[in-house]
């Protein structure tokens, strides 16, 4: 089914994901001004770890019982990981030339990627992932997979979480207080390096979700899911304006529904019929990446990153 | 100086370093042990290491050493010379000018590793000690006397307060007391000798000057062409441990230094020397398979230094940059007459070819770089990234089926004809003066000319008005734009630049390998090029520098060769090498100004940086 | 000891009319206006955060004034610090920022950057006008180290200067662009007296090349000492200007900033007494207790 609902839909679903893998760019460069490369595979480490909880639970255990043990596992690998890095990898380059930190998230990245390829079993293809049972359900003319409610679901859940924290709680304006001027935070008494960990740690468990619904949707973990997803989940933080947290949101849903249109509807225009598809999806992403630096770079909702001029 | 400071920056004392011994021996007997353990070594040498030969190379012979034996005897004679010049034997004096110990410590551990690698590995492999000779455990009992007679001798150590002005220092930043105090008694035990004073070589007369460098180019040669030839694994990983160590012990003994003054003084000739040894390289070799190797390190050398230009010296993060070269490859494909290009009918004379390639590549460059260099770097990096992964996606679709037929998709452009230059023909084997040259002696020959043409450009451009420009952008943007630099043209030159200079590169590597196919070029994969490989070349080897990135390419690219286990870890140890390398040594192998540093280490201060006023 | 040349108030170099910057809710500045002469020292005081520093970064074309106007010689700032600097207009910068990994003379050669045009087919090709240029660009650089007195030290890295050369460097490469107008922000910070008068004598001698100086400072000696002129910013609004006397003497920037009466001015015999009365009367109350 090719009508529109049904590709504004899967967009929406897509875009989600997106949006949740991108909270974690955003955030993370909000505060320190710093690309984590390696959050793609912090978002595949999320699937793995998630996975690993399933296959070590019994035979027979139920998918609704497996399912909260699986996220919180995807979540304590993703975040450790993530919490991991900054303190090993990229504080103790706070003070160096910007290019440092980015060829260590770079190299980071690839250790990562690597190390699950070379030492999970059986990883070197893609690894099946449980699925929630029931479904398609249809909607009028949409129809939406169980995983897809899922995603919805915690997709909602994560966001207004963070909203709420962000605006009401005390570490979340010290965050907000970071991410606007963060000597002047640290003079006010706020302990900016507990705050880049937890917002690190968001990052790391938004993106272990993303990799619970990843799974769920697609069936299966792979060791490079992150790569792409990284990709596209910055693009989307950037679409959405980098360091706003909302932005990353509707960042997310607009590449999402871009990308579902561009392959259901491209090949209609004219000219471009081979161009359309689902191989043509990603070179339209990035298309679109172009374009929103060339017009509007501060991304839709505008930028918010520290000014460190 | 001033006499009242109130500055408000700490201004550090420069220090010199400490003698010390490591471990406490009288002189007399440190000297005669370490002695002692080289001669020791060396005889071991020439008894059986093992019994059979299912270990590589023939370790089994009493008279002669054989396969890594050669490397320990080569270990351990060094460690003789330099031992008795550092003891002040008449006469060698001129090994050591320094008269540092620390060199005779470096070669001892390098003998060292290298042969307790070779017995382990012996062990190892043949499942059981048992299977070590007599001859083994000798050499294994003498390099450790060797070492333990040179941690007796009295060497340089780290000066009690560090003057050194690097960007970051050891464990400065760990919040920890306990680890800071660990943390300095590493740095305590690390040794120093780059501010001992060596004689002029200058002074020498200009023929003798001239016949060093000659030699160095020999040596170095004979080097590259053992290690490129090397059969077994084994061997070269022995042979990698003893020349980091023998590097690292040459420059302790301040030979490095007093080269790097030679060659800055005579650098044409320094030049010359370099590229007739590049050039005799296909003569000295007599295996297709060695000149194949030739050929690709040239390839990803030249390209690396391409990179160069745009992260080294402008430093900005180009993470697609092996996209550029595709694009040269396909560009040159698609014109060379190949029967699968879509233009089989036109087949372009090489220079046109090579135009066509670095044309259509600065397109691409100028299309990517406009857009994106005029925001935050960050940007650049992620679209780059994108670009790469594009570049290959859209190639791979360009098939007819799924897309306009342009580059025939996955299977590529197959049966790209040889070039042919003013009637000879690349492809076949021609005999010249009593050598013959096959396929890829040729091939290599064309792609050293290219690749003399990038360093000229690299280094002439480099040194001078865009070049200082550059630097400048990458060293505080801000401050450039003040003193009147656009950085966004500066950017878009160095982008564009290094983006055709990959495409040129594509035009031979296309002819080379046959046939240009969408796989190769990705971020991140198994065999090179790619652009992880080429950045990690890039910082490895040395940042801004010329023969910086052609030894890191060189390297990246004969380890994994040579060491064929590690195929599959190669991608890990890249990554977890980058990580190491800007936690540690960000400068890479060859540090550039690394000489001026140390011609003024005495006026070595911090600069404030954002403490300010 | 001070050189001092009576320089004629020339015509109106520089001249910044009703500049505003706002930043989102904040107003940085408010409403001032600037005018600096040919052949004049003016110089730009007051607490910190009053917005100096984003007043120069106006005159550069780093800011864009959300208000108000910029003129250098009559004509409006182009909006890019580097168009900025090929108008005339050079500055040194609060915090150094020197480019660190490059020697002292490349330091100086990027100074002159935009007065000199060989571009990278020049660089590849070096014909006889490249090497010309060259040359008369080294020979140029090498004065200007010469007038800061870093000759010898043309080789060192910059990184490796001491801090009061530091400074120093950064004039001589903000010369090199042949300025009309020097901003210098904050230059004597962090130095001790001597290299105080060291930087006085320079700034004279710029001066007395034609070039106009605007500069902010916190050293009020070093302040009237050198300037004909000083403006008074405090809080974004531009409180008083005249000359260091009158300056010195207002009561609102002796209220806002100062503090106390400068040391040389008329009431310090009074303000000395009134100390000294307040001590005994301190002492008296002790004693009674």
């Amino acid at each position: 089914m090719n009508t529109l609902p049904q590709q504004l839909a899967n967009g929406l679903f897509l875009g989600s994901m997106y949006g949740l893998i991108a909270i974690g760019y955003t955030m993370v460069y909000g505060i320190v001004q710093l690309i984590n490369f390696a959050h793609g595979e912090i978002f595949m480490t999320g699937g793995f770890g998630a996975l690993t909880v399933y296959t070590s639970l019994p035979d027979g255990t139920s998918i609704w019982v497996a399912l909260p043990l699986m996220v919180i596992g995807g979540s304590l690998v993703a975040v450790l990981i993530a919490i991991g890095a900054e303190r090993f990898a990229y504080r103790p380059l706070r003070g160096a030339p910007r290019l440092a930190p980015l060829i260590t998230a770079i190299g980071l990245s690839l250790a990562l990627q690597q190390a699950v390829f070379n030492w999970y079993p059986k990883a070197d293809n893609a690894l099946s992932f449980p699925q929630l049972p029931g479904g398609p359900f249809h909607v009028g003319s949409i129809s939406i997979q169980s995983g897809d409610i899922f995603l919805v679901v915690v997709a909602v859940i994560c966001m207004s979480g963070l909203a709420a924290f962000v605006r009401t709680s005390r570490t979340g304006r010290a965050m907000q207080a970071t991410a606007q001027d963060p000597d002047t935070a640290q003079l006010m008494g706020i302990d900016t390096n507990r705050i880049i960990v937890i917002a690190f740690a968001i990052g790391g468990l938004f993106a272990a979700v993303a990799a619970v619904a990843s799974g769920l949707k697609y069936g299966q973990v792979k060791y490079d899911m992150g790569f792409q997803a990284g990709l596209k989940a910055f693009t989307a933080a950037v679409l959405g304006g980098i360091g706003n947290i909302y932005g990353a949101m509707l960042g997310g849903l607009v590449l999402g529904i871009a990308e579902s249109c561009a392959s259901a509807y491209i090949s209609n225009i004219p000219g471009m019929e081979q161009l359309g598809g689902g191989s043509w999806a990603n070179v339209w992403a990035f298309v679109l990446l172009i374009v929103v630096l060339l017009v509007r770079p501060q991304g839709l909702l505008g930028e918010r990153v520290a000014d460190r001029a | 100086m001033t006499d009242i400071s109130l500055t408000a920056v700490d201004t550090l004392p420069a220090a010199k370093s400490r003698t010390a011994r490591l471990i406490p021996l009288p002189l007399g007997a440190a000297r005669a042990v370490t002695l002692a353990g080289a001669v020791i070594s060396a005889v071991s040498t020439f008894l059986s290491w093992t019994y059979t030969t299912a270990f590589p190379g023939d370790l089994t012979v009493t008279g002669y050493p054989g396969g890594l034996q050669v490397l320990t005897l080569a270990g351990a004679l060094l460690t003789t010379l330099f031992a008795l010049s550092a003891f002040g034997v008449k006469g060698l004096g001129w090994l050591n000018p320094s008269h540092s110990q620390n060199s005779v410590l470096l070669l001892a551990l390098g003998t060292f590793v290298t042969t307790w690698y070779t017995v382990i590995a012996i062990a190892y492999e043949l499942k059981g000690l048992a299977n070590l000779d007599p001859g083994g455990v000798i050499a294994a009992v003498g390099t450790l006397v060797l070492v333990i007679g040179a941690l007796g001798l009295p060497l340089d150590r780290q000066p009690a307060l560090p003057a050194d002005g690097e960007f970051y220092e050891l464990g400065r930043f760990a919040e920890n007391a306990s680890v800071r105090r660990g943390y300095r008694a590493l740095r305590d035990l690390r040794l120093a000798h780059s501010d001992r004073p060596v004689n002029d070589p200058r002074t020498l007369p200009g023929w003798v000057q001239r016949l060093i460098i000659t030699l160095a180019a020999a040596i170095g040669l004979s080097l590259l062409t053992f290690a490129i030839g090397t059969e077994y694994s084994e061997i070269f990983i022995g042979l990698l441990i003893l020349i980091a160590f023998g590097a690292w012990g040459l420059g302790a003994s301040g030979l490095v230094r007093q080269f790097s003054q030679l060659t800055a003084e005579h650098r044409s000739f320094a030049s010359a020397m370099g590229f007739t040894a590049a050039l005799a390289y296909p003569f000295v070799q007599n295996d297709e398979h060695y000149a194949n190797l030739g050929v690709n390190i040239l390839i990803f050398g030249t390209v690396a230094l391409g990179l160069n230009i745009v992260v080294g010296l402008t430093g900005l993060l180009d993470l697609g940059y092996v996209a550029f070269l595709g694009v040269g490859a396909y560009a040159a494909a698609l014109v060379s007459g190949s029967q699968f290009s879509i233009w089989s009918g036109v087949q372009f004379p090489f220079w046109a070819a090579a135009l066509t390639g670095m044309a259509a590549s600065l397109v691409f460059g100028v299309l990517i770089g406009a857009p994106t260099l005029r925001l935050r770097g960050d940007y650049l990096a992620i679209v780059t990234l994108g670009f790469g992964e594009i570049f290959r996606l859209a190639v791979n679709s360009l098939d007819g089926v799924s897309g306009p037929k342009i580059t025939n998709g996955p299977n590529g452009i197959a049966q790209i004809p040889d070039l042919e230059l003013f009637g000879y023909n690349l492809g076949d084997a021609h005999d010249i003066g009593g050598f013959t040259l096959g396929r890829y002696a040729n091939y290599y020959l064309l792609m050293l000319l290219i690749t003399v043409i990038v360093v000229l450009v690299f280094t002439r451009s480099a040194n001078s008005r865009i070049g200082r420009a550059w630097v400048a952008i990458r060293e505080d943007e801000t401050a450039a734009t003040a003193m009147g630099i656009n950085g966004f043209r500066v950017k878009l030159i160095a982008f564009a630049l290094g983006a055709s200079l990959a495409g040129l590169a594509g035009t031979v590597s296309a002819h080379v390998t046959y046939n240009v196919v969408p796989s190769p070029y990705q971020f991140a994969g198994a065999a090179p090029p790619n652009s992880a490989f080429l950045l990690a070349a890039v910082v490895l080897g040395g940042m801004g520098t010329v023969s910086g990135p052609i030894l890191g390419a060189s390297l990246l690219y004969l380890i994994p060769e040579k060491l064929g286990f590690l195929q599959n870890y190669e991608l890990f140890a890249f990554g977890i090498a980058l990580i190491l390398l800007m936690r540690f040594r960000p400068e890479g192998l060859i540090a550039n100004r690394r000489r001026q540093l140390e011609f003024h280490a005495d006026d070595a201060l911090v600069l404030p940086g954002k403490a300010g006023a | 000891m001070t050189t001092t040349t009576q320089a004629p108030a020339g015509t109106p170099l520089l001249e910044a009319s009703g500049v505003i910057m706002r930043f989102g809710g904040l107003t940085a500045v408010r409403d001032v206006d600037l005018t600096v002469n040919t052949g004049e020292i003016v110089g730009l005081i007051g607490p910190n955060g009053a917005g100096k520093t984003t007043f120069f970064n106006c005159l550069t074309g780093l800011y864009v004034p959300t208000e108000g106007t910029v003129k250098y010689q009559g004509n409006v700032l182009p909006p890019k610090p580097h168009l900025v600097t090929k108008a005339g207009i050079a500055r040194t910068f609060q915090n150094i920022r020197l480019f660190a990994n490059m020697t002292v003379l490349e330091n100086v050669l990027v100074g002159r950057h935009t007065r000199t045009k060989e571009g990278l087919l020049s660089a590849l090709i070096r014909g006889p006008g490249y090497h010309r240029a060259e040359a008369k660009s080294r020979a140029r650089a090498m004065e200007l180290l010469e007038f800061t007195g870093l000759a010898d030290k043309a080789e060192h890295l910059a990184r490796n200067l001491p801090y009061g050369e530091q400074r120093k460097l950064e004039i001589a490469r903000a010369l090199a662009s042949e300025p009309g107008l020097l901003l210098l922000d904050e230059p004597t910070a962090g130095m001790n007296p001597q290299e105080t008068r060291a930087t006085e004598e320079l700034v004279f001698a710029v001066r007395d090349q034609g070039i106009s100086v605007l500069v902010i400072e916190h050293d009020m000696r070093f302040i009237f000492n050198l300037c004909d002129r000083v403006s008074v910013l405090v809080q974004g609004e531009k409180l008083v200007e005249g000359t260091s006397e009158v300056v010195q003497r207002d009561d609102r920037v002796i209220a806002a900033y100062l503090g106390e009466p400068f040391e040389g001015a008329p009431e310090d015999e009074a303000g000395a007494e009134i100390e000294a009365a307040e001590a005994r009367n301190i002492s008296k109350t002790e004693d009674d207790q």
